[in-house]
């Protein structure tokens, strides 16, 4: 509709992306910068800096959700959940491959990642729109998208479990142990719910991204429980600032469905209608 | 881990045991808040003016949404197994966080779709989320308590490669894909249409128009569990269960051999068998599709 002012996808992809790289960036610089700080602050920001993967996670899941409900307007019902579950599988292989194949220059493995991911999900989408003949105008952009958002939601998670983004890293404390397998669902799940949850002719989008806040939080508090076996203290702040991340979004959530529900109540009979 | 081989049988009766609870509670759970094939239905009433009391738990298909209650109760199983705590409580622990995560998605799905129907003026009953949450949420702590029980057996006792939250995932998804292929029938075809005549199909034109009145009152969805609960949940356990009877049994008695891949496909065999004996005798008693009168007329 029109009328309601909507955030634009350009708006969405700035922030999933920016928020994504700079959250799981963060990851490998605090420790660095704990170092050259010293003393009982370095300690601090050493401990905190995993969570920051977990927010940068978020973003990209805000960004997958509102790709998914673009895509899936076009009247995917039953087709949400495998395209979230297809976000994921493009982003874990996207994932894998870019943080294994830089050997030395890790830092620029998230990058190789999300362009990996880019190609993948281009060639998806364009499959399905030219081979499969879809006939959805904002398929490939789409799938892109979604398939460079999933590659973000795998690194982000990943890096909140293994401390940074370091691929021989990832692969003893998330891989290794199965967190990947909650990381690769639950993460999937937080990007395909929020249009599954709110879909039908009134659907908004405001109500939509706060929904994909509170889903992206659950996956962090999740994250950060699994956290705890392998990092300790910083997998219980992983797992705090993500429950009370939840608590907002869903509160904020719960407010937007008060304002677009025909009417809350707390008991009654049904009202009558036509039929 | 070495067993003789009446450990292995009576382990794997305690799987088979298991395996059978949580697929009954998985097909109830999914019941409860109409999730899976007759979730279509619930979501459609209300646009062709039927308005309902009924929980729309749009939690995704079954396999998907038991698959994350299960990988979330494997994951924090298998960290507080790291952290030395006694089995079973973890196992329990990390059941009841599964069990959470499912409830909080359930809820915001009822609201969020309730919310995006507005224009049929679709209430949304705070009293039905109150006490089916915690219905779902019950339903779902017994299947995720059995499913990671198994995969702990799995791991511990069988010394499978695989990690808890890997089978976790898998089991979930079973069960979730044995739900949805067994039990949804109970509900969808059977309850939601319960005023039609029994085996009629369901015409374009029936879409939506499901069953509002209960047998006192109004319909809710524990009126739906209790109806599934006869036969639906059951039979579906059963299912689950005897996959999982079946597709070990040949391995415990016979190892890893030829004669044991020999035994599964006469299994195989025999079910094919006993299946088409079910379909014939099913043919019989209920013969064709009868048309009714006023198609036959639509069709002149």
């Amino acid at each position: 509709m029109s009328d309601i002012k909507e955030r634009s996808p350009n708006q969405l992809m700035a922030f999933g992306i920016f928020g994504g790289l700079i959250g799981i960036y963060l990851t490998l610089l605090l420790p660095l910068i704990g170092d050259i700080i010293g003393g009982p602050i370095a300690d601090i920001i050493i401990t905190i800096a995993p969570a920051f993967g977990a927010l940068g996670g978020i973003c990209a899941v805000m960004w997958g959700a509102d790709a998914v409900r673009r895509v899936a307007k076009y009247g995917l019902g039953t087709g949400v959940p495998s395209i979230g579950q297809i976000a994921m599988g493009m982003g874990i292989i996207a994932a894998t491959f870019g943080l294994a194949i830089v050997k030395t220059y890790i830092i620029a493995g998230p990058i190789v990642a999300l362009v990996t991911a880019s190609v993948i999900g281009f060639i998806i989408g364009w499959f399905a729109q030219n081979v499969i003949k879809m006939k959805i105008p904002v398929m490939i952009r789409c799938m892109t998208e979604i398939a460079a958002a999933g590659a973000i939601v795998i690194i982000g998670f990943s890096s909140a479990v293994a401390g940074n983004f370091e691929f021989n890293n990832i692969m003893l404390h998330v891989y290794d142990n199965g967190v990947m397998l909650a990381v690769f669902w639950v993460g999937a799940m937080a990007i395909l719910h929020p249009f599954n949850a709110c879909l039908g002719p009134d659907e908004k989008q405001k109500r939509l991204l706060y929904l994909a806040g509170s889903t992206g939080a659950i996956t962090m508090a999740v994250i950060g429980i699994a956290a705890i076996m392998t990092l300790g203290t910083s997998g219980i702040i992983t797992f705090l600032i993500g429950v009370v991340l939840w608590f907002i979004f869903y509160k904020k959530f719960w407010d937007e469905v008060y304002l677009d529900a025909s009417s809350v109540v707390g008991t009654g009979l049904i009202p009558k209608t036509e039929a | 881990m070495v067993l003789d081989l009446t450990m292995s049988m009576a382990i794997l009766a305690l799987m088979g045991a298991l395996a059978t609870i949580a697929g009954c509670l998985e097909d109830l759970e999914s019941d409860v808040g109409s999730q899976s094939n007759p979730n279509s239905q619930v979501q459609l009433a209300p646009q062709m003016g039927f308005l309902h009391r009924i929980y729309n738990k749009a939690v995704s298909g079954e396999p998907v949404s038991n698959g994350l209650s299960a990988v979330v109760a494997g994951t924090v199983t298998s960290v507080l197994l790291s952290q030395n705590y006694y089995s079973l409580t973890a196992i329990v622990i990390g059941a009841f966080v599964g069990a959470i995560i499912l409830a909080i998605y359930a809820t915001t799905s009822y609201a969020g779709r309730v919310a995006s129907q507005a224009r049929f003026k679709q209430p949304l009953y705070m009293d039905i989320m109150r006490y089916t949450t915690p219905t779902i949420m019950a339903h779902n702590f017994i299947m995720n308590f059995c499913l990671v029980a198994i995969c702990y057996i799995q791991y511990e006792i069988l010394g499978y490669p695989f990690t808890i939250p890997f089978l976790a995932l898998i089991w979930g998804i079973s069960a979730g894909a044995i739900g949805s292929s067994v039990g949804d029938v109970h509900y969808g075809g059977e309850r939601e249409f319960q005023n039609r005549e029994f085996g009629c199909g369901l015409n374009t034109a029936l879409s939506g128009r499901i069953v509002r009145k209960a047998e006192s009152g109004i319909r809710n969805s524990i009126d739906n569990v209790w109806f599934c609960a006869k036969f639906g949940g059951p039979v579906t356990g059963l299912a689950l269960g005897l996959t999982v009877f079946f597709s070990s049994w040949p391995t415990t008695i016979w190892g890893y051999t030829w004669t044991a891949v020999g035994v599964g496909i006469l299994i195989v065999l025999v079910f094919i068998i006993l299946n088409r004996l079910l379909e014939i005798s099913v043919r019989d008693a209920y013969g064709p599709y009868k048309e009714e009168k006023n198609e036959k007329e639509a069709k002149a």
